[in-house]
């Protein structure tokens, strides 16, 4: 809410700076922004009852330790029960409906310039000065009021909840098909107001309007919230009615525009109606000075807070020690739980007057390892990987591409970009974007990597589940100053990724070759670990891409929640005394069997003696099939009891290339 | 015998200007040689009578193996120097990439490495969220208007479901599933249906929740300063201003003062609205909590003076290549 500071100080009856009164009302929990001679109050929507010079009146004189005390003038009016006037309320949503009905205007003027400015600050427009007057009541006591063209009203008047056939239109011109949820102003002719929204064009005044009929009305706050958003017809006064006006004001309100039109306007009579009205129950709320005391840390006693209270307009009913029960007041929408009184008189006694305790340790936890997550997150950053960010909306094609077809996504009823309306099935889709927007700004390598949630739906409820994935992509022309080659492929890639998940203590990983995934190509592997599949690696698939990477680049993916922490420590081998012995063997074997078969054979504790193996070369030439390949591998031999003699090494050797050629037909290459 | 005490000093300075191993083993026969002073006075000992004889003999081993030693480190460091073999130990290294984990991810670490001594529990929690646990349990209540405080995303088909709006959904699990007393943290992103130069659709949260017995406005008050003097590392001149979030009560905003800038609110607090905590089944006339939350974009373009909130997910390498070090 925007107020003028001059009006403002006038209305306190003060002589405080913009600057002080704006820390005060922040202090006491209305947040205040200056701009040039106005203050922009924050009301939040439990406060209501703040949203009026009144309203503000009543927490700045609390904060000075007054009460508030009411020095407006008003023109006393005599309510009667009409039939003919007003007829039905329905008193579900309408606690009490009162009409002022003035005859006679004449000689309208404009409101004084003060009161202009003051409605104009408070982003209110100028329309007529009847219906100006009525706003300026409104944002001077709380009361939303509406001024109907008596002469277009057929009445009696009902207020009820009834089905409309017929389109209403709003002032200004719209027309709302308006349900039956709604409240809604009849007279006989038809709806002719949206109850605590707005009025209708029908019966809207105008420079012609002589006769005028000023309704003041409680409607009830669970029976107008977000009725105006549904029509798109949020108004002053629908913010007002959404968070409670105080239902003793609208006689009084009435009173204060009838006197005020004098100042504004001439007029022959004025006649007041009222509808049937529910009686005004007072909510008492119980609450202990002790638990108080507990509660805030403080040390009040009992008058204390009753004088903090009684500021706000709370009354004490009351005192049996140490308890004390307190009528909340009809403006005060919010206060029903002893926990409510708490803040109030914390607010007003102030939270910087809370003594600050030290800091609580919390019951000792379980010793837990360091999560698997931050330690591949770190692994990455030693290796070069920057860490990337991004929003997890994606369009329906980026969801295809990269997304096995059965995933059903995740889609936002209400999207911010109508383009992107999916919640990501995958991180490919902005990781390839990044990679393609830092290739346009020159970079030619780039690793990165991104930690989020991805989506999809699942029979009756959606999957989130937690990736790790990061692209690398280098074409770097140059060598280094030394004239060495830097070059990345698929094997540096596995190399990284095998360096990584050890490190971490990932045991019994198994590799596969990928043949499912739509981010990679056919060169992709994926990792198991314990039967589970942990991630996947290798070359991206650059259709997959939508165009957005060109030349090779390489990717991986983790699944967070598959990869478990191995708590139990695995039993260590003796090591041998005695000495290694190394042999390299070259074979030739078909293409058709994959390094994966030799790999299988030589790790199978077959072979006695063998400790380890490694393959040191690969050659494809003249003296090798076209569909074989060449293999040196080097073999690694060891005994726990003794030095190995040549005739076992031998030996070894020749059960090695036994089992291969059983497995695979390889053969010495010669 | 009188033993001069400066001999040491001078032939450390000698040896600092000495160029070549030549002039270096020049300077050596000074000062070890069998005409220097060292040296001859060992000869000199044979008239002596026996007592100062081996005072004098034993001060003077001293002082012949410390100009030993200084004569065996300085001929090193010259070999050293003149070895042909030696590389070029300032020719760049092979090219290496530096990487970094994000500003954002940075500072989220930076906030639990606070809390995580005090043994708060950290939690993930869902980001895909029933209306329950982000609204209702929370004491949100349908059609309230402080829902209209969240522009809310909402989840086609299933219609329960919505992107959470805060991290404080994770309270509702934690509070529903495990024992009292309890300290949680729960880090990560929430979604809000707005965006601008200070608002994004997604940013991050931390929330923090303490359930214990005779917690009080003073401890929240306690650890907000400490935690906020812990992360800004310097004294913090820390407000604590009334407002209105439906699952605490009484609630508060958290201002700083901050460089220049005046006030600037870093995050929102408050007790536990009793209603949460029934609704969790907490008995709450033996409990109470507090409850905070930060935004972690907002805690980072303070620490590291960004402007701009779209950059934190512009995947710009200029920018967060800045965040290696």
């Amino acid at each position: 809410m925007k107020v003028q500071y001059s009006y403002l100080k006038n209305f306190l009856s003060t002589d405080l700076s913009q600057a002080k009164l704006a820390d005060i009302f922040t202090k006491v929990g209305f947040e205040c922004e200056l701009d040039k001679s106005i203050i922009e109050f924050d009301i939040t929507p439990n406060r209501g009852d703040a949203l009026s010079l009144r309203g503000l009146q009543r927490e700045f004189n609390a904060h000075q330790s007054k009460k508030l005390k009411d020095t407006l003038s008003y023109s006393k009016l005599n309510f009667k029960k009409d039939k003919a006037v007003i007829n039905k309320i329905d008193s579900t949503g309408c606690g009490n409906y009162n009409l002022m009905v003035i005859k006679g205007i004449h000689s309208i003027k404009n409101l004084d310039s003060k009161k202009k400015n003051f409605l104009l600050a408070a982003g209110v427009p100028l329309i007529n000065p009847l219906v100006d007057l009525g706003n300026y009541v409104m944002l001077e006591i709380g009361s939303p009021m509406h001024v109907f063209d008596f002469d277009l009203l057929d009445l009696p008047i009902n207020v009820m909840f009834k089905s409309i056939e017929k389109p209403f239109q709003a002032i200004g011109g719209d027309y709302k098909n308006l349900d039956v949820s709604s409240l809604t102003i009849h007279d006989q002719s038809g709806v002719q107001a949206v109850a605590g929204i707005i009025g209708g064009e029908q019966t809207s005044v105008s420079k012609k309007t002589t006769n005028i009929a000023v309704e003041a009305a409680f409607f009830y706050p669970e029976k107008i919230v977000n009725q105006a958003r549904k029509y798109g017809l949020a108004t002053d006064a629908s913010h007002r009615f959404e968070r409670g006006v105080d239902p003793t004001i609208q006689k009084k309100a009435l009173e204060r525009f009838l006197f005020l039109l004098s100042s504004v306007a001439e007029y022959e009579s004025v006649n007041s109606y009222e509808g049937n009205s529910k009686p005004l129950k007072l909510l008492h709320v119980p609450l202990s000075v002790d638990r108080f005391n507990n509660f805030s840390g403080l040390g009040l006693s009992a008058k204390t807070i009753s004088g903090l209270l009684e500021n706000l307009g709370f009354d004490l009913i009351i005192t049996k020690k140490p308890m004390l029960s307190f009528a909340v007041p009809s403006h005060r929408f919010d206060i029903s739980l002893e926990e409510d009184l708490y803040e109030e008189i914390l607010r007003c006694y102030g939270y910087d007057n809370i003594p600050i305790k030290s800091p609580k340790i919390g019951p000792i936890l379980p010793v837990k390892a360091f999560s698997r997550a931050a330690q591949l997150r770190l692994g990455l950053v030693s290796a070069g990987f920057m860490e990337l960010m991004h929003m997890p909306f994606v369009s329906d094609i980026t969801f295809a591409q990269l997304n096995h077809e059965s995933w059903k996504p995740a889609r936002l009823l209400n999207p911010i970009n109508e383009d992107e309306p999916l919640m990501r099935g995958s991180l490919f889709g902005s990781l390839f974007r990044a990679v393609n927007a830092n290739i346009k700004k020159g970079y030619s390598s780039i690793r990165v990597f991104e930690e989020g949630n991805v989506f999809r739906q699942s029979a009756k409820s959606f999957i989130q589940e937690t990736h790790l994935s990061g692209i690398v992509y280098h074409h770097e022309n140059m060598k280094t100053w030394g004239q060495k080659e830097w070059v990345y492929d698929l094997y540096s890639m596995k190399a990284n990724i095998l360096q990584l998940i050890q490190t971490i203590g990932v045991s019994n990983i198994q590799l596969k070759k990928n043949l499912s995934s739509k981010v990679f190509n056919l060169n992709a592997i994926d990792i198991f670990s314990k039967g589970k599949k942990i991630g996947v690696f290798g070359e991206i698939n650059l259709s997959a891409t939508g165009k957005l990477l060109k030349k090779t680049a390489y990717g991986f993916e983790f699944y967070l929640s598959k990869i478990k922490n191995n708590s139990t420590a695995s039993s260590i081998k003796l090591s041998s005394k005695f000495p290694l012995s190394s042999r390299d063997i070259n074979i030739i074997v078909s293409k058709s069997h994959p390094y994966h078969s030799i790999e299988t054979i030589l790790s199978s504790k077959k072979i006695n003696y063998l400790e380890y193996f490694q393959l040191i070369n690969t050659y494809e030439g003249p003296e090798v099939p076209k569909d074989a390949v060449s293999y040196t591998i080097r073999l690694v031999f060891q005994s726990n009891k003794k030095s190995l003699s040549e005739e076992e090494i031998n030996g070894a050797i020749a059960k090695t290339l036994e089992l291969l050629f059983l497995a695979t037909g390889a053969k010495i290459r010669s | 015998m009188q033993i001069p005490q400066d001999l040491i000093d001078t032939a450390k300075l000698k040896l600092k200007s000495v160029q070549s191993e030549a002039e270096f083993f020049q300077l050596r026969s000074q000062y070890l040689g069998k005409k220097s002073y060292v040296i001859s006075a060992f000869s000199d000992l044979k008239s002596m009578d026996p007592k100062a004889k081996v005072l004098a003999a034993k001060e003077l081993n001293i002082l012949k193996g410390k100009l030993s030693k200084i004569f065996e480190d300085a001929l090193e460091f010259l070999q050293r120097i003149d070895d042909a073999s030696a590389l070029d130990v300032t020719l760049p290294a092979d090219p290496y990439l530096v990487g970094a984990e994000h500003p954002i991810s940075k500072v989220a670490e930076r906030v639990m490495d606070y809390f995580s001594p005090l043994n708060y529990q950290v939690f993930a929690g869902n980001e895909i969220e029933t209306d329950f646990y982000n609204f209702e349990a929370l004491n949100f209540p349908e059609n309230h208007p402080a829902r209209q405080m969240h522009d809310t995303f909402y989840l086609n088909s299933k219609s329960e479901y919505l992107l959470r709006t805060h991290t404080s959904n994770s309270q509702i699990h934690a509070m529903l599933r495990e024992p009292l007393p309890l300290y949680m943290l729960s880090p990560g992103r929430v979604y809000r249906c707005d965006s601008d130069a200070t608002h994004l659709p997604m940013f991050t949260q931390i929330e923090g929740l303490v359930v214990d017995q005779d917690v009080t406005f003073g401890d929240l008050k306690g650890i907000i300063i400490n935690f906020l003097e812990y992360f800004f590392d310097e004294t913090m001149e820390v407000r604590f201003r009334p407002s209105y979030f439906p699952f605490t009560e009484p609630s508060a905003e958290v201002d700083i003062k901050f460089g220049n800038n005046g006030w600037l609110e870093v995050l929102g607090c408050g007790m536990v609205h009793p209603n949460v905590l029934k609704g969790c089944n907490i008995n709450t006339k033996k409990y109470r909590g507090f409850a905070f939350g930060m935004g972690i974009e907002r805690l980072a373009m303070l620490r590291y003076g960004v402007n701009d909130i779209r950059d934190f997910y512009s995947s710009n390498l200029d920018f967060l290549n800045q965040f290696s070090s």
